[in-house]
């Protein structure tokens, strides 16, 4: 039987499954946010937007009203009336309101809401909902927000309380939403230096996360108190975002949080909790919302990027000056697009070391639908750009690109873009296995099989975790000697209660069947500040660790005493406090608590990370520490079709210390598949701001069928590293430029804007008709 | 009109005053006898009215898997199927795989040996298509599996453990 084995950390009894609940999630019975019924609970539909730009002029819900089953209806309007309720939510700017009360940003905008006694009545009622509108000049692309003809937001944006990182600059009269900088050293000397300088252009298409489970959550209210069950990656930033629409303390408002049928960032924020909770107060009854497919799509985007990318570089290889003008799209509402610029901004540094670097990074306002964090936060975007423009350097100037890569990857202690030195640098040594693994030949670029051509493609990338950030853990050691972690790190498929459990077991010798770790539950949990930027493992990780040593430390005075030894001389084993040594000289932990009379022994920890830009430079600490990722892609293009297999793909991450094995590997795994869909095929396609793809017979995500056939990873660990870093998000930037480079050195068809389709290749191939060099024929 | 009247093989049924029509299926080798409206889909009536969580919709046009149910035996999405035209048929969900003691079907037991999912919101639709699989090609090669796979998504991108785990499951049930 092969069944994969599970895994023992070293030192420790545990025995680590893939996923604690394993059992309940084959059976098709773990419980998400959509499968909680409550007594009396009634479903809510949205009235959104058809125009992309339009003012509201009258609404008129009375005839909704009056269909039997209707139990509430709240317009946009109604809400500008209430004084109780501060209608506006968003991160950073307060810029979306619960519903539309002046005028609609974007097609699928909602105006209006609808409770009723099932949701047959709820949709049938949305059709009685008469809304005039008055259609405005809609900003559709990029260069329409820069030529500022129509403004999407007229006022300024509200500002509210936001994270410690934030930087703000925004400009009057502008669709300009938000501006990051990075100045570098000197940017003229730098290109002064370089023998040759070149510049591109790339673009990056919106995308969505497509988590299996749209978003949704049932509110109601209880004795004064919001409660919520809502599938989101960030209760607490939930929680404040309630608490100052309704008015109310943070103690007013409860939220719990189921495991989660996928993320990938899309859950972060508020986002269909407002307007629930507006139903659920008006109606007094539980009220559900629960997205379709179809409203998905609108709910949530990557970012649509451009990004003018200019490179200086010497005559022996070195990369000397950087300049690069990004534009993130960050449609209606911002979201989180201001920071998210800064983390892609600074992002197109990349894992080079380059002394001359300037940045102007950019969130733009546009009628599509909102954008904001989507897994990569900004990277892939910002790596398409560079990793894409590193072959493109190389082959203009005839050099290997994996000897030019290697010759300008940061070194251990060499400055990154941000200015601090770069510590536990893997970057060479990942993109060494990746060029092994995917046999890459300096001297062959393309092998031509009849019609076909096959080609490879590297990349390597650098990736910030949010920084600062805080993350606590609360834990209890019961009279048994088992132990409870309280944490609100949400589940989503990353394993993340599973690795937390480890993470806290293994500090007091326990068995995995000796841990319980809670959901997140606002009034019991304590803060986290999102399950979100590949910082749960580590950060929290850290918290329940910090917590659990504590606990550690309690018991050895109570068994110093016990045993009449000096803690120093103590050790745990296999939930027994000892002698170090000396096993037949220990006391179990139930016996220590029970003596203590404490009925359970009690730690909370705070972990939060220091650090921060300098707002004029960009400067600082950008990142606790640096994620690090290669990518390495072999691929077949049909030349007669433009078709795109991929063969062959190798991910590279560097992890620190593996916490879980099975989902380290699912993690990586996961990143190929959703990378080598914005490779090859995703793009939300619009028209006159009608998203004309918003469903999944029309847009294409991978399946099991689209996966490489040979996938290898170098899930890099670092034994004595103590550092865990994050890795559900790394190895995903390099999938699109390794795809893209491989096409290029296969085709000699070089895609700037992706997807990489067949259409763009077939295209690029009658275009460029040259002979390609150092392609070997091979019999078909 | 009586209650039922076949009219060239279509039962034509009496609704009632909230435009329900009374049903019976046959879920898990159970028979249940439920109102629906006539354009609810099976997968609403499990979830909504039977109360089995395991089939979920994930698009709502029969292209992600999400909420497949074997009828006779036969992956179909619930999303797509009026409920009312799957009477008469076996149906079998993630539910009806598990022993009356919650013992794992040996293709629940591989997925969880090789922990083939993430989320686990596709994990059911998945375990279903791969039961048809094994029933239709005991010997189902590794590409044959992806071929039969290719309409259920998994977003969180779990492939090859996915894979790995219907070839274990495929050398399980040979026993």
């Amino acid at each position: 039987m092969d069944s994969h084995p599970s895994f023992a950390p070293s030192g420790t009894q545990m025995q680590v499954p893939g996923m604690l609940d394993a059992n309940l999630r084959v059976r098709g019975r773990v419980e998400y946010a959509m499968d909680a019924k409550l007594p009396g609970m009634i479903h809510a539909k949205l009235l959104r937007s058809p125009h992309a730009h339009a003012r509201l002029v009258s609404i008129d819900a009375s005839r909704a009203r009056a269909l039997p089953g209707v139990i509430a209806v709240i317009t946009g309007p109604d809400l500008a009336n209430r004084d109780d309720i501060y209608p506006y939510y968003g991160p950073i700017f307060r810029d979306q309101s619960v519903l539309v009360m002046d005028k609609a940003r974007f097609v699928g905008d909602p105006v209006a809401a609808v409770a009723a006694i099932d949701l047959d009545t709820a949709q049938a009622a949305l059709d009685l909902i008469d809304v005039e509108w008055e259609e405005l000049e809609p900003v559709l692309s990029l260069d329409d927000a820069l030529a500022a003809g129509s403004i999407v937001h007229d006022e300024p944006p509200r500002l509210g309380q936001t994270f410690a990182d934030i930087i703000v600059r925004t400009e009057a009269n502008s669709n300009i939403c938000n501006h990051f900088k990075l100045r570098k050293g000197n940017i003229e000397d730098g290109f002064a230096q370089a023998d040759h300088v070149f510049e591109d252009v790339f673009t990056s298409p919106p995308v969505q996360h497509v988590p299996m489970e749209t978003h949704n959550c049932v509110a109601w209210w209880e004795n004064g108190v919001l409660r919520l069950i809502s599938a989101t990656q960030m209760p607490f930033s939930v929680r404040a975002q309630l608490a100052e629409i309704f008015k109310v303390p943070q103690t007013r408002v409860r939220i719990t949080v189921p495991t989660l049928g996928g993320g990938y960032g899309a859950k972060t924020y508020a986002k269909v909790e407002p307007v629930t909770a507006v139903l659920a107060q008006v109606t007094g009854r539980p009220v559900r919302l629960h997205l379709t497919r179809e409203e998905e799509f609108v709910t949530i985007t990557k970012h649509g990027m451009q990004i003018r990318m200019k490179t200086g570089v010497t005559r022996d290889g070195k990369i000397v000056a950087r300049h690069s003008t990004c534009y993130f799209n960050t449609g209606a509402y911002a979201d989180i697009g201001p920071r998210l610029i800064k983390n892609g901004g600074f992002g197109t540094g990349g894992p080079h070391k380059i002394d001359n670097v300037w940045v102007d990074s950019y969130a733009v306002y546009t009628n599509l639908a909102p954008a904001g964090a989507f897994r990569g936060y900004g990277v892939s975007q910002a790596a398409w750009a560079y990793e894409s423009q590193m072959d493109m350097i190389a082959d203009r100037l005839g050099w290997d690109p994996y000897e030019f890569r290697m010759k300008n990857l940061l070194n251990e202690g060499e400055p990154v873009m941000t200015g601090e030195p770069m510590y536990d640098a893997h970057f060479k040594d990942l993109l060494a296995t990746a060029a092994e693994r995917i046999g890459w030949d300096a001297n062959v670029k393309a092998v031509r099989h009849g019609n076909k051509v096959r080609g490879k493609g590297l990349s390597v990338i650098i990736k910030a975790s949010v920084t600062p950030s805080t993350s606590s853990a609360s834990v209890k050691l019961n009279e048994d000697g088992s132990l409870q972690i309280l944490s609100s790190a949400v589940e989503m498929g990353q394993g993340a209660e599973t690795t937390l459990s480890v993470l806290g077991g293994e500090v007091l010798d326990l068995r995995l069947d000796q841990v319980s770790i809670t959901h997140p539950d606002t009034d019991f949990t304590p803060y986290d500040q999102g399950t979100s930027s590949s910082r749960n493992t580590y950060s929290m990780g850290t918290a329940v660790k910090m917590a659990v040593e504590d606990i550690k430390q309690q018991l050895f005075r109570l068994a110093s005493d016990d045993l009449e030894v000096a803690i120093g001389d103590l050790e745990v084993f296999r939930g027994r406090v000892q002698v170090k040594g000396v096993p037949e000289r220990s006391v179990g932990y139930g016996d220590l608590v029970r003596k203590a009379r404490a009925g359970n022994l009690l730690a909370t920890a705070v972990y939060a990370s220091n650090g921060g830009l300098d707002p004029e430079t960009g400067q600082g600490i950008g990142s606790v520490h640096w994620h690090q990722a290669a990518g390495a892609a072999e691929v077949e293009v049909d030349l007669d079709t433009g078709r795109i297999e991929v063969l062959k793909y190798h991910a590279g991450v560097y992890a620190g210390r593996i916490a879980n094995p099975a989902q380290a590997e699912l993690q990586t795994e996961g990143n190929i598949a959703f990378g080598l869909g914005q490779a090859l095929y995703e793009e939300m396609i619009y028209d006159g701001g009608q998203l004309q793809n918003g469903n999944l017979a029309d847009y294409m995500i991978v399946s099991i069928e689209d996966m490489p056939r040979q996938i290898s990873l170098d899930v890099l660990e670092r034994h004595e590293s103590h550092d865990i870093h994050g890795i559900g998000e790394t190895s995903l930037p390099p999938c699109m430029p390794a795809v893209g480079n491989a096409v290029f050195r296969a085709t000699g068809v070089r895609i700037l804007d992706l997807p990489i389709t067949p259409e763009k290749v077939l295209r690029g191939l009658r275009a460029n008709a040259r002979p390609q060099a150092h392609v070997q024929e091979i019999d078909a | 009109m009586t209650a039922e009247d076949t009219v060239a093989g279509v039962t034509a049924r009496a609704v009632d005053g909230d435009g329900r029509i009374s049903i019976t299926l046959q879920v898990n080798g159970r028979e249940q006898r439920i109102q629906v409206r006539p354009h609810h889909t099976l997968l609403e009536v499990l979830r909504n009215e039977l109360g089995l969580t395991g089939p979920r919709e994930g698009c709502g046009v029969g292209m992600c898997g999400a909420c497949t149910v074997l009828v006779d035996g036969r992956p179909v999405s619930g999303c797509l199927l009026p409920a009312a035209l799957a009477e008469g048929h076996e149906l079998t969900t993630i539910e009806g795989l598990e022993g009356p003691n919650g013992e794992l079907h040996p293709i629940q037991q591989a997925f969880v040996d090789h922990t083939g999912f993430q989320c686990s919101y596709c994990t059911p639709g998945f375990i279903l298509t791969s039961k048809a699989l094994l029933a239709e090609q005991p010997d189902a090669s590794r590409d044959e599996a992806r071929a039969y796979l290719a309409g259920n998504l998994c977003r969180c991108g779990s492939y090859v453990k996915i894979l790995d785990s219907v070839m274990d499951a495929k050398e399980r049930l040979k026993g």
